[in-house]
């Protein structure tokens, strides 16, 4: 008792004051590379939102789109807001419920067999396939045989949004704790019945935000839709049929243009586009908030 | 709604004004031009009496867009259950979408090249010309307003010869003005351009001998020269470079305020970009008989030296006879009543003998099936 009381006490700790200033050091090096990493996202913000409010308006988001000459109070995004809306729902329906799908075979059947493999291996390599090669794969194969159409930009979206969706959707149902479906299976569950009773309502959340991410993204993408769509200035409301037009290609065509009109439209059309995309990612944060909770 | 659109837009803009005139004479249903356009307008009308329905859909020069934009706002006043759609994407894209099928015309600034002839082999193409403007030398360089360049001199900064404003060469053309020892920096287009095909044509043309790169849409351009992507990205580049020259398109020129040019014609005169002088080099021009012609470096005193044009390209075969009828309508009113908006946006009219031609052609639209064999022998 005695001699371990004798022991010299040798205190491994640091000197406190060092740690002190290495955790100020490093939480001041992480502030930095926050700010670093917000000072584009608000001057982008900022930018877009100083050249594009002034021209939004009720007429803005409605009226046909006017030839570039005309100044920029008059005619306004309408065809390409109803255009944007419009694909982009049908690639959603085209990718949504293929890639949960895909994602559930991956995770709770494929496992590790070959197929399963070679699908997520596919999925991987479609994620880095650069957006216009999408749009030309959808021209060559659609485009050439059926014309200009909605559908044909829609089909090229979804191809871009399908391996985000996979994935996104894999990774969410593989972080559903094994001993879920054990539980199921030990009560006679069949498999399917697991999947959509027990792990599908679980991982249900980040599937959702998942899938609204990859809709914000094909909403914001103009390189497959140039091959596709034609990018013309009246309104179509028939998405299968028909040239088409979009907030992302009329933005690349007005923001090219000399006359200022057109380019004050090119902003205005901007910051719409960025309004939508952000009112998916709000969306995409309630939802997922909302039935986490449910979930557990 | 279509009618409160086009009274505000005639208050706010010329252009605007110019659609209302042209929307106020197809209700009354005669021209209102002077006696030379009259032919123009009857013609078209009597074209556009029968009421088109369906929808036309088109691609290409970027050259033509905004012509094309305004021609389709007016027309649809004229032809309400017609739709015609105009993307741009460059005259090769035009001319892709056609060889194609996915598109009824294509706008493009050249005849098809050799090189792609075989895309169109066994179809007759009748090419409409629309469309004739000027290339503006457009420079950044504050206190010199009127600069005068001739072909020899413009090859040579274009090939990275001449180097500093102050050269003799400039010098020597523009005696009286302040030529700062500023670098040139050159500005061109880094896309496949008609442009680039029309201006590089004028330098073979205007500099034999000196100009060594050749003419194509696109050129083998020295190092050190900076590429724009479509007649945007050179504006963007002049506008924001001192020292900086660089070719771009009049109407794009105009419409961001660069100073411009007068370039030396055949005749030795020093003639500033201008509709006018455009419509006076083309008038010049040699047509050939399937209505290609170049207005490069074209004879005449007022002659604008780069000038160059832009065509609607057809196939003569048509499968469907109400696409016929829409082409027919469509073009007419492009070379009748549409070309009265050209002046309002910079662009020139074409000459009166082209656009009677042009307008004869109509008729070859739809007829191309038997045609279309004789095209492949010849």
């Amino acid at each position: 008792m005695a001699a371990t009381t004798q022991r010299p006490v040798v205190d491994l700790r640091e000197p406190a004051s060092w740690r002190k200033t290495k955790n100020q050091i490093m939480t001041g090096l992480m502030v930095l590379a926050m700010l670093i990493i917000i000072v584009p996202l608000v001057f982008v913000l900022y930018t877009v939102i100083s050249k594009g409010a002034g021209i939004i308006s009720g007429q803005f988001l409605t009226a046909a789109i006017p030839p570039n000459v005309l100044p920029a109070n008059l005619g306004g995004m309408g065809p390409a807001v109803v255009g944007t809306l419009e694909i982009t729902a049908l690639a959603s329906v085209i990718a949504i419920p293929l890639g949960v799908l895909g994602a559930i075979y991956l995770n709770e059947y494929g496992k590790k067999n070959v197929l399963a493999r070679i699908i997520g291996f596919m999925a991987d390599v479609m994620t880095g396939v650069p957006s216009i090669v999408m749009g030309l794969f959808i021209f060559s194969i659609f485009t050439l045989h059926f014309g200009f159409s909605g559908l044909g930009g829609a089909l090229a979206l979804a191809c871009l949004m399908l391996p985000l969706i996979i994935r996104s959707s894999q990774e969410m149902l593989s972080l559903v704790p094994d001993a879920l479906r054990e539980g199921s299976y030990a009560l006679g569950a069949s498999r399917a019945r697991v999947t959509v009773t027990v792990v599908l309502p679980t991982a249900i959340g980040g599937i959702v935000s998942g899938c609204l991410l990859a809709v914000a993204r094909a909403a914001g993408e103009t390189a497959p839709l140039l091959f596709t769509i034609l990018t013309v200035t009246s309104t179509n409301t028939n998405v299968f049929s028909g040239a088409n037009t979009a907030l992302p290609a009329q933005i690349f065509t007005n923001a090219t243009s000399p006359y200022n009109g057109a380019q004050a439209r090119a902003w205005g059309a901007a910051l719409t586009l960025i309004v939508i995309a952000f009112i998916l990612l709000v969306g995409a944060r309630i939802i997922t908030a909302r039935f986490t909770r449910v979930g557990r | 709604m279509q009618r409160v659109r086009i009274q505000k837009t005639a208050t706010a803009g010329v252009a605007l004004a110019a659609v209302a005139v042209l929307a106020a004479c197809s209700s009354s249903g005669s021209g209102s031009g002077s006696s030379s356009s009259s032919p123009k307008a009857s013609s078209s009308s009597s074209a556009a009496a029968a009421k088109l329905s369906g929808t036309l859909n088109a691609s290409g020069s970027t050259f033509q867009t905004t012509f094309q934009q305004a021609a389709i706002q007016a027309f649809k006043a004229e032809q309400p259950g017609l739709t015609v759609n105009y993307g741009g994407g460059g005259s090769g894209k035009g001319r892709t979408d056609l060889s194609s099928g996915v598109v009824n015309f294509a706008g493009s600034d050249s005849p098809i090249p050799a090189k792609e002839a075989s895309n169109f082999k066994g179809k007759t193409i009748l090419y409409f010309p629309v469309v004739i403007g000027p290339i503006a030398l457009s420079y950044n360089l504050s206190g010199v307003s009127n600069l005068k360049l001739d072909g020899p001199t413009i090859a040579k900064i274009f090939q990275g010869e001449i180097k500093t404003w102050s050269d003799p060469a400039i010098k020597a053309l523009n005696p009286s003005a302040k030529l700062p020892s500023t670098a040139i920096t050159v500005a061109r287009r880094s896309d496949s351009s008609g442009t680039t095909q029309n201006f590089s044509q004028f330098l073979v043309d205007a500099a034999p001998g000196v100009w060594k790169l050749g003419t194509s849409s696109t050129i083998n351009w020295p190092s050190g020269t900076r590429g724009g992507s479509g007649n945007g990205g050179v504006d963007s580049i002049v506008k924001s470079t001192p020292g900086a020259i660089g070719y771009v398109d009049f109407s794009d020129a105009k419409a961001s305020n660069l100073s411009m040019a007068s370039v030396k014609n055949q005749s030795g005169a020093f003639i500033a970009p201008s509709a006018s002088a455009a419509s006076a080099a083309a008038s010049q021009a040699t047509v050939k008989s399937d209505l290609t012609f170049s207005a490069i470096w074209a004879p005449g005193a007022s002659s604008y030296p780069v000038t160059y044009q832009s065509w609607d390209l057809v196939n003569a075969a048509q499968s469907s006879s109400t696409t016929t009828a829409n082409l027919k309508g469509y073009l007419g009113y492009l070379l009748g009543d549409g070309q009265k908006l050209l002046p309002e946006l910079n662009y020139a009219p074409l000459p009166a003998n082209i656009d009677k031609m042009a307008i004869a052609q109509l008729s070859k639209i739809g007829s191309g099936a038997a045609a279309a064999p004789s095209s492949a022998s010849s």
